[in-house]
């Protein structure tokens, strides 16, 4: 696809996925119940799930573009891979800014070592490293062979994050939504979250193709910069 | 006489103690959350929404603009 067909798709998405924010905040502040527990501050869920979902989504493209890329060594690859790590961790940023928020009302503490918590940041870090390793090396292709390393490991995290709340004493609570017995919230809260997760992930793509004419303009950029010194 | 008025505040003192760690024991939790705390937190944890994603949409439209502009020259 040409990058001007890339930018078109990324602005449809972008504009879908924006105004779909719009709808979202207006169901999560007007239109959903409030959960008799927790009370308003449970409305936190809305954004903080989709965006911890849309995180591991733009990872495991960052991963598997990667392992694809160590494999067939596509520049197309490598482009892909660190503008979904970027998404990743621009996702996984508002995940760990919003969760204590929600903490410090529901648990009393914005911050807690437990499993989930902890091995959150540690995949935010190991995204930080990935891009840290990527322009550290003095050989660009020897950074692009790292950071793809880096992004693979980093996504084994996932199925740990996931199943940490099972597996372990936790004080986050387990799955409500992605669990063998089906969804346990109430319709119009399901509702809501669905819309968020859609919406989240219309943002990532637009963005995400957004990011990817970036990386195809900036190559073609520094290949005419080449040209007149070879 | 003294020692049964001594008597009688003692037993007042003790319930009015008794009495007011129960209100306080049933009060503060009610009183926590009446207060505006939790509509903060929503409303910051929205805004940190925009704001990031915002931030990310600046980001990519200035970096954008400089590989044009590197094209153009």
């Amino acid at each position: 696809m040409s990058t001007a067909g890339v930018r078109r798709g990324a602005t449809g998405f972008t504009l879908l996925g924006l105004a779909g924010l719009i709808g979202l905040f207006w169901m999560s502040f007007f239109w959903v119940s409030t959960e008799v527990n927790q009370g308003i501050v449970q409305r936190i869920f809305y954004v903080h799930v989709p965006a911890a979902w849309t995180s591991f989504l733009a990872i495991g493209i960052a991963a598997l573009c990667s392992g694809v890329y160590l494999w067939l060594r596509d520049e197309k690859l490598d482009r892909a891979a660190v503008c979904a790590a970027e998404g990743g961790l621009v996702f996984a940023t508002i995940v760990l800014l919003t969760g204590p928020l929600w903490g410090k009302i529901a648990w009393g503490t914005y911050w807690n070592w437990e499993p989930r918590l902890t091995l959150t940041l540690l995949l935010w870090f190991v995204f930080v490293g990935y891009f840290m390793v990527r322009n550290a090396t003095e050989d660009p292709e020897k950074g692009k062979r790292f950071a793809a390393v880096v992004a693979i490991v980093g996504a084994i995290d996932i199925p740990f994050i996931h199943l940490s709340v099972i597996w372990f004493r936790s004080l986050h609570p387990e799955p409500v939504v992605a669990k063998p017995d089906g969804p346990t919230l109430p319709g119009d809260m399901l509702a809501t979250l669905m819309v968020g997760l859609g919406v989240f992930t219309l943002l990532f793509l637009g963005l995400f193709l957004f990011r990817y004419a970036l990386e195809g303009l900036r190559s073609e950029a520094d290949l005419r910069a080449r040209r007149p010194a070879s | 006489m003294i020692r049964r008025v001594l008597f009688l505040a003692a037993a007042l003192a003790a319930v009015c103690f008794v009495g007011a760690a129960d209100v306080s024991a049933l009060q503060s939790p009610a009183l926590g959350q009446q207060n505006l705390r939790p509509y903060w937190h929503v409303f910051a944890a929205y805004a940190i929404v925009i704001i990031v994603i915002g931030g990310w949409v600046v980001s990519i439209g200035r970096r954008l603009r400089q590989v044009e502009d590197r094209l153009v020259d």
